[in-house]
């Protein structure tokens, strides 16, 4: 009963100065908006750099790695009480790349997260028409798995690329590449390997991925057509790629599949950094202004309720004469502020919404984008509204305590 | 005996500290019966005021006893203390303070809410039934700052009564209103005090409204004159 009417009072309260009561819900309601549009924006920022990273770059890497250190092996093998004296030391043949690729695809691919799996054989060649030479990357790959997994298909800007798939002399070439060289489609280009083999193709397709180091120094062609360039037999690769299904656990995924393949191992934010400090640091900026701008409405909705006290302050005191305990009028005063806060939120999650809408209209043709990215997670907009209660509760809590601990005999007396 | 005592002080004493410390009230005792209509008067700073607000148990800062309806009621705590007011204690002031945007109906109604012991509708016919024995039935819907200033007063004494409380304290009741007035609010106390039974003690600077009460109990000098 002493609820209900507290809450009457409170309602009484919130509708006897409609302006303020307004002035307040709009700072939430600002406040929770910009949250969430900051938040869909960055996410939508980070997603689309993810993905043109990704758009070469894989979850995870199979590769084979050399020695860390072959200087003086000798060294390792006596141990560090003697004294090892090696001139001039040079390595002998090694093992390149990986030979039993099958084995080991097959070894892993039952994991539950991956997604998808291509081989790769990649080498360091040089491109050459007449007399232009440009050193790059032949891309030896499974023309299927490696769209699946990397969506190149879709960044051909002439020509095909499936005709990789007829045509054991066909190469995709980088538009950069291409430009410098002076080749266009169906033009013949040399590729020259470090062993001095030499091989003609034919350029059936221009990729454009505005990735420089695929677009000014890589080829692709058939993985079969890069094993016979290097001489090597069936099943020999360079790199394994692996997709998996939430990118963010690459290295979690690593770790498992690391004991099961003799190779290296290794995640995508392990071999690129800055790639995920660029996510973490654009995601610490959004939080950082929104939650700024949240505290900025929790100062004006204390403010606010600061002066409601002190003009109902006569009020307060009547009712703590006529028996209304401290509980009663923390509650009048907090149930005002959460009222506020709670509308606010409501009406902040639809405004934030309209706000992320109509920005991703905004055009903004650079790379993949044709306008501004935006994500829409709900997470976002829960956790905006989890926010935006607690920094009214906060905020409307303490001019609460302090109506409540007002002396009635003071204010009554004069 | 003791059944018929309403109310009893015994050696308040009460000290100010601001600006300085100053001893207010000096071992003051006295009873007040059942049904009694005590005026207390004094000259300005005299000390009947906060005596009042002693015995009010909204000003706990004192020493010695106070005993209202045979329970004692030094040294218990604020909500203790916020509790037994709504339940056995009535204020009349000299400002309404009436919540301004509720109706008379509703700002009657507001203590035995608190109180919670009827129904929602019990309290509104006893409200009503309160502001028709006033003579303000016809404004019982109105919004309380629409009233003039002796309605206004009339509707704080119908909140006081609400809870039936076995006091009714009142800070100069009549201080705000003209003489018409002051003899109306002197009526509905002395019949109160003597129909259905309750204790009024008021603090009045208004010698006539003092004469025609039953008791007038003069402070000076924080002291007890008679």
């Amino acid at each position: 009963m002493s609820r209900v009417t507290n809450l009457k009072i409170s309602r009484a309260h919130l509708t006897s100065r409609v302006k303020q009561t307004m002035v307040a819900i709009l700072s939430v309601t600002f406040g929770i908006s910009m949250y969430i549009f900051m938040n869909g924006f960055m996410t939508g920022v980070n997603d689309t750099q993810t993905e043109l990273a990704f758009s070469t770059l894989a979850h995870i890497h199979i590769y084979n790695d050399l020695p860390e250190d072959n200087t003086n092996l000798l060294q390792k093998k006596y141990g560090d009480d003697k004294l090892v004296n090696l001139r001039n030391a040079k390595v002998i043949q090694y093992t390149e790349g990986i030979k039993n690729s099958a084995k080991i695809i097959a070894a892993i691919e039952d994991h539950p997260a991956i997604t998808g799996i291509t081989p790769q054989v990649n080498v360091n060649v040089f491109f050459r028409n007449g007399a232009t030479k440009l050193n790059g990357v032949l891309s030896g790959i499974d023309v299927n798995q490696e769209s699946v997994l990397f969506g190149t298909e879709k960044y051909i800007t002439q020509g095909s690329w499936r005709s990789l798939e007829d045509r054991g002399d066909g190469v995709v070439l980088g538009a950069g590449l291409a430009a410098k060289l002076s080749l266009t489609l169906d033009d013949n280009v040399t590729v020259i390997t470090a062993d001095g083999v030499s091989r003609n193709f034919k350029v059936i397709g221009i990729i454009k991925t505005t990735i420089g180091g695929v677009d000014n120094a890589k080829g692709y062609v058939r993985i079969s057509s890069a094993r016979q360039l290097i001489s090597k037999n069936q099943g020999y690769v360079t790199d394994i790629q692996i997709n998996i299904k939430n990118f963010n656990e690459a290295t979690k995924v690593a770790t498992q599949l690391a004991p099961k393949v003799a190779y290296k191992v290794e995640s995508w934010n392990e071999s690129n950094g800055q790639l995920q400090a660029g996510n973490d640091l654009r995601n610490i900026i959004a939080v950082a202004v929104s939650l700024t701008i949240l505290l900025v409405a929790g100062f004006g909705i204390f403010n606010i309720m600061n002066m409601t006290v002190n003009e109902k302050i006569k009020e307060i005191a009547i009712l703590k004469a006529m028996g209304f305990d401290g509980t009663d009028i923390i509650q009048i005063f907090l149930v005002q502020s959460v009222i506020i806060g709670v509308i606010g939120g409501i009406v902040g999650i639809i405004f934030g919404y309209l706000v992320s809408v109509l920005v991703s209209f905004i055009p903004f043709r650079v790379a993949t984008l044709d306008t501004l990215p935006m994500v829409y997670d709900p997470q976002d907009y829960i956790l905006a509204f989890i926010f935006g209660l607690i920094t009214t509760f906060v905020a409307g809590y303490l001019p609460a305590k302090k109506a409540s601990q007002v002396d009635p005999v003071e204010i009554i007396r004069g | 005996m003791n059944e018929e005592i309403a109310l009893s002080a015994r050696a308040i004493s009460k000290y100010f500290h601001e600006p300085e410390t100053f001893q207010v009230l000096k071992d003051i005792s006295f009873d007040v019966k059942k049904g009694e209509f005590l005026s207390m008067i004094g000259k300005s700073g005299s000390g009947k005021s906060t005596l009042l607000y002693l015995l009010s148990t909204m000003d706990t800062d004192y020493t010695g006893e106070i005993t209202i309806n045979g329970e004692c009621l030094t040294g218990r705590t604020q909500n203790q203390l916020a509790a037994f007011r709504n339940a056995h204690i009535g204020f009349v002031f000299q400002f309404h303070y009436l919540l301004p945007e509720f109706t008379a109906l509703d700002n009657v109604m507001l203590p035995a809410l608190k109180l919670g012991k009827k129904s929602q509708e019990e309290i509104r016919e006893d409200a009503y039934s309160n502001l028709k024995m006033l003579g303000l039935e016809a404004q019982a819907m109105k919004q309380s700052n629409k009233l003039s200033g002796g309605q206004q007063q009339r509707v704080a004494i119908a909140r006081a009564l609400i809870n039936q409380p076995a006091v009714i304290m009142g800070d100069e009741p009549t201080g705000n209103l003209d003489s018409k007035n002051t003899d109306i609010v002197f009526e509905i106390f002395r019949q109160l005090a003597a129909e259905r039974g309750q204790t009024i003690i008021a603090v009045t600077h208004d010698d006539e409204f003092a004469q025609k009460s039953d008791r007038i109990l003069e402070l000076g000098d924080g002291r007890l004159l008679n």
